[in-house]
């Protein structure tokens, strides 16, 4: 194991300075009477009181000293700090709550301040830091990440966060937040499906006629280049006019708002990686490759299932990687034009000037994207030939 | 003369969308009789809270900034995590620009409300976070992409770091961050108006407006303004991005 520079880690001394600076001088969390009336911030000391408080920073600064003279043990006692930094993440959260928040006092509320929030962004950032410098890496990396979702489940699970403001907001409309997510995966779904099913005909069609490669990737970069707003606003006229003219689509329950114009935009977005990266994935196959496919005596359609496919399906799973982000985050954006999804928890939460609904449409939608991120990312690797 | 004219033939596109928009901000209000059609029966059917002139001049002026200081700050970040001195930070700087992009612009926008408050400055902020990724990344894939044996030769005839920044590997890596500034603006001027859901007086007024108040005329025009402005912008970057390329190619 073998470690890049002996000489101290600068960017483990940087991050871990930060951290200390915004726990000092940020407040940690607040506590809202009722949903109404501002909050009350708590510093660091007055929300965990003296002795976690002290812990606390007495791990930043060990990290600190470890990364003076880091050595391969160094590093390790390195992540084993940072994983638990992660791990006492919720559980001071429900020390605030249980401290502060009186059980009888249903409406009351906490909220985590720039505090509480650094100290995760600054501990995420030290783990992703820590983790390269340990070569090869070492597998418990995910413990601290994986306890941190665990110990946060278990102590949602038993109530002692239902107290945080954005459980709250969760508890009063949790029939709404799973409907929101449904909403949501179902527009994801149906453009990636839909864009999957044109953008490998277009690929396949391209193939066939290399005249049309220009047009087509023209049109689909004009496409890409329209901003969401600008679309979903200029789908809702034409759509009203031929719903208001054709019984048969007033029928399919297709209307100038809702998730039609959505999806429509939807599927104009995501075509651009789709048909990108097929047409790439299909072309960089070796001649070699599809000239002995073809020697061993394969017919054309067992050339292209058995040889081409499974080559490219690597990059055309990045490509779906791409779209179902960018389909995330437009889906959210499309709670403005009726659409269903934690968008519609978003411009709602900005319409009444209420945060931590704010949060619960926000929040929610970046993890989705990071799930999708982490599903394509690991089917890719998955399907890498020679691997899975 | 005519030479001067086949000059400007490929800067036809950029200025015929930027006419095209500026035609549309300006008269507007004349193709009253057609949106009066697609509205029926409301009284308003241009959208008078602010004129399109200034709506326009409000969202450059917030993509301006905010690209600015993006591209400024993508670049500079992305210089001194490749220098001898800042590379212990390369790693960890590009794995978060690469996880960064993954974080949906709207949700970046939303989340600066509570940090900031209502208006143009939390708007202005969330855009230059989204809008430095590509542009740190394209710088990062740029002046790593410069071959070793290159940087070699320079520094073998006796150049200066600084000369082998500014003389080899940022003439080498143009291109390539160029690419990233075109996507940042594009994204900018995009989550731009979206940030007129949290305060900012964008092109995008129109649009929200007309979606609360379903007044297709107002969505219509917002929108089509929002979509020739990322248009004219658009194909000025590409005509730029092909004088770069034959500059290289020279």
């Amino acid at each position: 194991m073998r470690l890049l520079s002996s000489a101290s880690n600068r960017v483990v001394l940087t991050l871990v300075t930060l951290a200390i600076g915004s726990l000092l001088l940020g407040d940690f969390a607040s506590v809202q009477a009722n949903r109404i009336v501002p909050g009350s911030g708590f510093g660091l000391f007055a929300a965990l009181g003296s002795a976690w408080a002290v812990a606390l920073l007495a791990a930043l600064v060990t990290l600190a000293a470890l990364a003076l003279h880091p050595s391969p043990a160094g590093y390790r006692g390195m992540l084993l700090l940072i994983s638990l930094l992660l791990l006492q993440w919720p559980a001071s959260l429900a020390w605030f709550i249980h401290t502060q928040i009186p059980a009888d006092q249903a409406q009351a509320r906490a909220g985590l301040a720039t505090g509480c929030w650094s100290l995760l962004f600054f501990a995420l950032l030290l783990l992703i830091e820590v983790r390269q410098r340990l070569a090869p890496a070492a597998g418990w990396w995910r413990l601290g990440p994986l306890g941190l979702l665990l110990v946060t489940g278990l102590l949602i699970y038993s109530g002692y966060l239902e107290p945080l403001a954005l459980l709250r907001e969760y508890s009063s409309r949790s029939a709404q937040f799973w409907q929101a997510l449904r909403g949501h995966l179902g527009l994801v779904g149906g453009a990636l499906g839909f864009s999957l099913l044109f953008g490998v005909a277009l690929a396949l069609l391209i193939r066939r006629q290399p005249q049309l490669q220009r047009s087509v990737f023209g049109v689909l970069n004009f496409f890409q280049t329209i901003p969401s707003l600008a679309l979903f606003g200029l789908l809702i006229a034409p759509l009203s006019y031929l719903a208001a003219h054709s019984p048969l689509l007033q029928q399919l329950g297709i209307r100038g708002i809702g998730w039609a114009p959505a999806l429509l935009a939807l599927v104009a977005y995501s075509l651009l990686p789709i048909v990108r990266n097929t047409s790439v994935a299909l072309q960089a196959v070796a001649a070699e490759v599809i000239e002995s496919a073809r020697g061993m005596g394969m017919s054309p359609w067992q050339v292209f299932s058995q040889v081409r496919l499974p080559l490219a399906l690597p990059v055309i799973l990045e490509g779906m990687r791409i779209t179902s982000i960018q389909a995330i985050g437009l889906t959210a954006v499309a709670a403005l034009i009726g659409a269903e999804g934690f968008g519609s928890f978003i411009f709602q939460g900005l319409g009444q000037g209420a945060m931590d609904l704010v949060l619960l449409g926000a929040l929610p939608t970046i993890v989705l994207a990071l799930l999708a991120d982490a599903l394509f990312s690991a089917l890719a690797r998955y399907f890498q030939p020679g691997v899975g | 003369m005519t030479a001067g004219l086949s000059g400007l033939r490929p800067w036809l596109a950029p200025l015929a969308w930027s006419l095209l928009l500026l035609a549309a901000v300006l008269g507007m209000a004349e193709l009253e009789a057609l949106f009066r059609q697609i509205q029926p029966g409301t009284g308003a059917v241009i959208y008078q809270r602010d004129s399109f002139a200034q709506l326009l001049l409000n969202h450059l002026l917030i993509v301006g900034v905010a690209a600015l200081v993006s591209v400024s700050l993508g670049v500079a970040a992305g210089i001194l995590a490749t220098r001898a001195w800042g590379r212990d930070f390369l790693p960890l700087v590009s794995q978060v620009a690469s996880i960064g992009q993954t974080f949906p612009p709207v949700a970046v926008l939303a989340l600066a409300v509570p940090l900031l408050g209502f208006g143009s400055l939390p708007t202005i902020v969330a855009l230059v976070l989204y809008g430095l990724l590509p542009v740190l990344r394209n710088t990062l894939a740029g002046l790593q992409g410069v071959p070793p044996a290159v940087l070699e030769a320079a520094q073998g005839m006796g150049m200066a770091p600084r000369q082998v920044l500014f003389e080899v590997e940022l003439p080498l890596a143009a291109a390539v961050i160029f690419a990233g500034i075109r996507t940042t603006v594009t994204v900018t001027i995009a989550t731009a108006a979206i940030g007129s859901t949290i305060g900012a007086s964008t092109l995008g007024d129109p649009v929200i407006a007309g979606l609360v108040n379903g007044n297709t005329a107002y969505v219509l025009q917002g929108a089509l303004l929002i979509g020739l402005l990322a248009v004219s912008v658009d194909s000025g970057f590409e005509r730029l991005q092909q004088l770069i390329a034959e500059r290289q190619g020279l």
